[in-house]
């Protein structure tokens, strides 16, 4: 036969202590914080300030002197893309229509926001710098297929709407 | 030479023992040991290895220095070391020397992600560049022609480019220019570098200097995909590669099959894939609406069309073009012989041979295979050209002489691009070739008396005859014939058939390996649908038919004279292809009902047809074909069809079951399991079974189902005369590899476009007061075309050849015989 050992049964104050012990040591949290004032921010009046590394939407860049445009349409970003999300189609300049500085120029760059990861390896991979990570992160809109990024919409100097952090911010 | 048996040796590679056949390069033999060694300038399909680029270096145990692994043969007890610092030094230091003068263009550059100087450098490279100097600039990028461009700086002078032209299409046309760094490719007076098949450099090029300027940018590796079918624009039907963007072809590779195409293509196979994607393409079916082709739906066109068959009923004739698969012809002929109860149908353009004589021509104890063209001890090329009939087909010729001394000897009526390199060569006049084979004949057989009577009537020199036949019988008994199929055209197409099989019997052993006929058929699957019984006397399988029916020509005259009410046309615009075409220009004309599967609609479809069903492309049909020498190969969709475009068979079933005889096929390998069960000498073939390198059914042991059928010898008859040149010319016609739809039509071959030309000799153009380049203008029996004069040293005097298969003054709008010749 098994014979079971208890403990004695706690007392009066020992019983309330287990009954709202927990819950008084979760309140003196709550109620700590409620001097503190509230943290909520209004977005979108009101914003986050990101890193200065964050990677938000991309941006394609130009040469500022000749205003030709940096990528060559190498189609490595999309080598490189995890996420499958960008497309290119390379035509080649000629003399009439110099677009690129190279022997090549993106014809079509498309990049499908909704199917990127923001992973940046787009960026690593551009031999031209010609893209490279914004910090833009509102990008929602009501149609998927307006997620789609052009190379005119990429190319667009972009409305600054995030603030960015300062240093030691 | 034949083939010869290699031997197997043992060597050792980085301390492992190693099999590998004997005077295998050590190159190819460290593949068998799992050993990468890295080439630039060796390509083994180029022949002799040059040693140009050094990067191949290995150590060799006994040799102090470091040699070359794509030039020293591998030797039983070699020991050979890869992985030692040695030639890692000299690896890296090859690819120093190399880089130095190269652009940094690899995101530019077209080979980018395919390219072997950037994996070899990954892989070999040092990965540190000590060059600070300026490199060396060239212009760039230049066209070297319409179709390749050209980027000097990139080129590592690895010499494959040059030694592709001047050792395998022999074209003499690329060349090395200047010394040391400042070399460059070029031709010798920088003259475009258009040749038939200038395309193979592009595939060749080790680096992105010479680049498909149909190509150019349009793709990167990671974007495509390569999609392997039969490039069927001619009976060569070489294995290709489509590459694929977004549902579109964007180039074509070659897929090397030493039985078909030794990994090259011609320029048309590799370019004419625009042709695909042109907006003149028919992607609708259409109905001819008070006189207007208009789209219809698909239910409306089949019905408009079974309705006009049926009422035509036995009364209707069918051909079909080269292109049509094996499982089109299948179909058609039960749609006409079944559904029509028609037996007026045909594949041939050139009249009807006898169940018994295609049986004795195609017997598999008398096919001869490609790869015999290499090997034979002597090739006799007779009544065609094989750079018109069968491009790559030319390539493994020069490869047999080249290589393995082949003795060529070419019997045609026009002057051969083979000629240069034949131990013998016989001229004689056009449609002569039943008289020549006939003194052929007599010549092989000692028979000295006759062979000068018979080569008059062929318009040939007897002394020509006769070297002609001690080449054939001196070289040993390797003998393969290549003819044309144009050989057995004609009313008399059977007398020749005959002869042929008489010269066969002297000089070929029936059964023996590497010996036998080839025919180049004038459709590229030309073979496979007279075996499926497109053939107005002869059934799937060469069967007997109980009354056989009308051959093309006879169509035509029936359908002129109003006999024929109905035609289908399958793939096939005879205005383009087929002789004759005032007579056809009438039958189309008079017939009720023209209906026609069709991707373009070429003159003749756009004044005639009623209805046009919009056929396929090669690169999204799906069937098999048959190569000349037997071979089954697959044709594999890479790219789904365009808008409204169905699978023909699909459409061919469907008109079959509105015409109540249901073939109870409901997909594509369906309608090819059909096939094959319905055809003796295919029983078995599964599709699987011919995968991606088909299978030659004359190798099967079904093939002893093929009808049984006397190869000769048989008793002649005399030969007719050919016509005597009285001040008027002999007409010789040609198709050449341009003359196609899918030339015109694929915007970088346009410039290819043929025109027709007038060839004559010299002589002849003096006596006509015609010079080279004069607009003239050929008649005869009150039709005629026009044509530029070329005059040619070669022609033999009394001839002119003119094009056919030109959407123009094609040739087969004369009469063949005597035609007048005047300044226009
Ligand atoms: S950030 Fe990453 S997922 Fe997004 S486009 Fe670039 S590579 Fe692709
Ligand atoms: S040839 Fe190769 S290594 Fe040279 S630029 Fe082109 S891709 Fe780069
Ligand atoms: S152009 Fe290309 S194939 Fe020709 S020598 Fe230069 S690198 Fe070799
Ligand atoms: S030789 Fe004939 S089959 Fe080969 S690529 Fe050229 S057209 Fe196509
Ligand atoms: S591959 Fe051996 S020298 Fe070029």
């Amino acid at each position: 036969m098994l014979i079971v050992q208890r403990p004695s049964p706690p007392g009066a104050a020992g019983g309330t202590y287990r009954a709202f012990g927990e819950t008084l040591r979760g309140m003196k949290t709550t109620l700590a914080r409620v001097i503190e004032g509230p943290k909520t921010i209004s977005y979108p009046e009101e914003k986050v300030p990101v890193y200065p590394r964050f990677r938000g939407r991309h941006k394609l860049h130009r040469f500022e002197d000749s205003g030709l445009e940096k990528c060559v349409g190498c189609s490595l970003c999309a080598a490189a893309c995890p996420a499958d999300c960008i497309r290119v189609v390379a035509a080649e300049n000629t003399p009439e229509n110099r677009v690129s500085a190279g022997e090549r120029y993106a014809a079509v760059y498309e990049i499908n926001l909704a199917r990127c990861i923001f992973c940046g390896y787009c960026e690593v991979a551009c031999p031209f710098d010609a893209i490279t990570m914004g910090q833009d992160y509102e990008m929602s809109d009501y149609n998927r297929s307006d997620l789609i990024f052009t190379k005119e919409m990429l190319l667009d100097e972009p409305l600054e709407r995030t603030p960015l952090r300062n240093d030691g911010e | 030479m034949p083939k010869p048996a290699a031997e197997t040796i043992t060597f050792t590679l980085d301390g492992l023992e190693v099999d590998s056949p004997a005077g295998l390069m050590l190159a190819d033999a460290a593949k068998l040991g799992d050993v990468e060694i890295p080439v630039f300038c060796y390509e083994p399909k180029l022949g002799q290895p040059v040693g140009a680029c050094r990067m191949c270096l290995v150590e060799i145990e006994g040799i102090p220095k470091l040699q070359t692994a794509c030039s020293t043969p591998v030797r039983d007890g070699m020991v050979v070391l890869t992985q030692t610092d040695r030639v890692k030094e000299a690896q890296e230091a090859i690819l120093e020397f190399l880089l130095i003068n190269h652009p940094l263009d690899c995101p530019v550059c077209d080979k980018g992600g395919e390219c072997p100087l950037q994996d070899i450098t990954m892989g070999w490279g040092g990965g540190r560049s000590r060059f600070i100097e300026p490199k060396r600039h060239f212009v760039k990028p230049l066209a070297l022609s319409p179709l390749i461009a050209i980027d000097r700086e990139r080129c590592i002078l690895c010499y494959r480019c040059v030694r592709f032209s001047q050792e395998i299409s022999e074209d003499y046309q690329l060349v090395l220019q200047e010394r040391g760094a400042h070399s460059y490719v070029s031709t010798f007076d920088g003259h475009p570098y258009v040749a038939p098949f200038s395309g193979n450099i592009i595939e060749l090029c080790p680096v992105g200097a010479l680049t498909s300027q149909a190509y150019r940018f349009r793709a990167r590796p990671w974007d495509v995909e390569g999609s392997g079918s039969v490039c069927t624009l001619c009976p060569a039907q070489c294995n290709v590669e489509f590459t694929v963007r977004d549902e579109r072809v964007m180039r074509v590779l070659a897929r090397d099959h030493a039985g078909v195409d030794d990994g090259w293509l011609c320029d048309k196979g590799r370019f004419a894939y625009q042709s695909v994607h042109v907006d003149s393409r028919v992607t609708h079916p259409l109905l001819r609406v008070d006189g207007e082709l208009v789209p219809v739906s698909w239910d409306r066109a089949l019905d408009e069309a079974a309705a006009g068959l049926r009422s035509a009923g036995a009364d209707t004739g069918a051909i079909a073009g080269g292109e049509s698969t094996n499982e089109e012809g299948f179909l058609l002929a039960h749609l006409m012989r079944g559904g029509l109860s028609s037996s007026h149908l045909d594949s041939r353009t050139g009249g009807t041979l006898s169940r018994d004589l295609h049986a004795a021509l195609h017997a598999p104890q008398r096919q001869a295979c490609v790869e015999d063209l290499e090997f034979a001890h002597a090739l006799l090329v007779l009544d065609c050209e094989p750079v018109d009939d069968a491009p790559v087909l030319d390539l493994r010729i020069r490869k047999g002489i080249r290589r393995n001394a082949v003795k060529l000897a070419v019997a045609t009526s026009r002057p051969s691009s083979l000629d240069p390199n034949a131990a013998a060569v016989a001229r004689f006049a056009p449609g002569a070739g039943e008289a020549f084979c006939a003194a052929l004949n007599a010549a092989l057989g000692g028979e000295d008396t006759v062979v000068d009577e018979l080569a008059a009537a062929a318009g040939a020199d007897p002394a020509e005859v006769q070297a002609l036949a001690a080449v054939l019988t001196d070289a040993g008994e390797d003998v393969v014939i290549v003819y044309g199929e144009r050989l057995t055209h004609g009313p008399r197409g059977e007398h020749a058939a005959r002869a042929l099989l008489n010269v066969a019997g002297r000089v070929i052993t029936a059964g023996h390996d590497g010996c036998g006929l080839l025919e180049l058929p004038a459709g590229a699957n030309g073979r496979g649908l007279r075996e499926v019984g497109v053939l107005p006397n002869a059934g799937p399988g060469l069967t007997p038919v109980t009354s056989p029916g009308l051959d093309s020509g006879g169509i035509a005259a029936a359908a002129a004279s109003n006999q024929i009410e109905a035609l289908y046309l399958l793939h096939v615009d005879p205005l383009r292809d087929m002789p004759n075409r005032r007579l056809w220009k009438k039958a189309l004309a008079r017939a009720t009902m023209v209906i026609a599967h069709a991707a373009f609609l070429t003159d003749g479809l756009w004044e005639h047809a009623n209805v046009v069903f919009p056929a396929e492309s090669y690169a999204e049909k799906e069937g098999t074909v048959t190569h000349p020498d037997g071979r089954v190969q697959r044709l594999r969709p890479a790219i789904s069809r365009p808008d409204a475009v169905r699978g023909e068979w699909q459409v061919l079933a469907d008109l079959c079951k509105r015409l109540d005889h249901d073939p109870g096929v409901l997909t594509g390998p369906m309608t090819s399991a059909t096939l094959f069960a319905a055809i003796p000498f295919l029983a078995g073939l599964t599709l699987d079974e011919i995968g991606g390198r088909g299978v030659r059914w004359p190798e099967r042991p079904q093939a002893a189902a093929w009808p049984q059928a006397d190869g000769g010898p048989f008793g002649l008859e005399a030969p007719p005369f050919a016509p005597t040149p009285n001040g008027d010319l002999r007409l010789g016609t040609f198709r050449s590899i341009w003359a196609a739809p899918e030339v015109e039509l694929s915007p970088a071959l346009k410039f290819l476009r043929a025109h027709q030309r007038a060839e004559l000799c010299p002589a002849d153009a003096q006596r006509l007061g015609v010079a080279h380049g004069d607009q003239v203008t050929v008649s005869s029996n009150g039709s005629q075309v026009n044509a530029i004069a070329s005059l040619r040293a070669s022609v033999p005097g009394g001839t002119v050849f003119l094009e056919s298969g030109l959407e123009q003054d094609s040739a087969s709008e004369l009469d063949a015989g005597l035609v007048e010749i005047t300044r226009a």
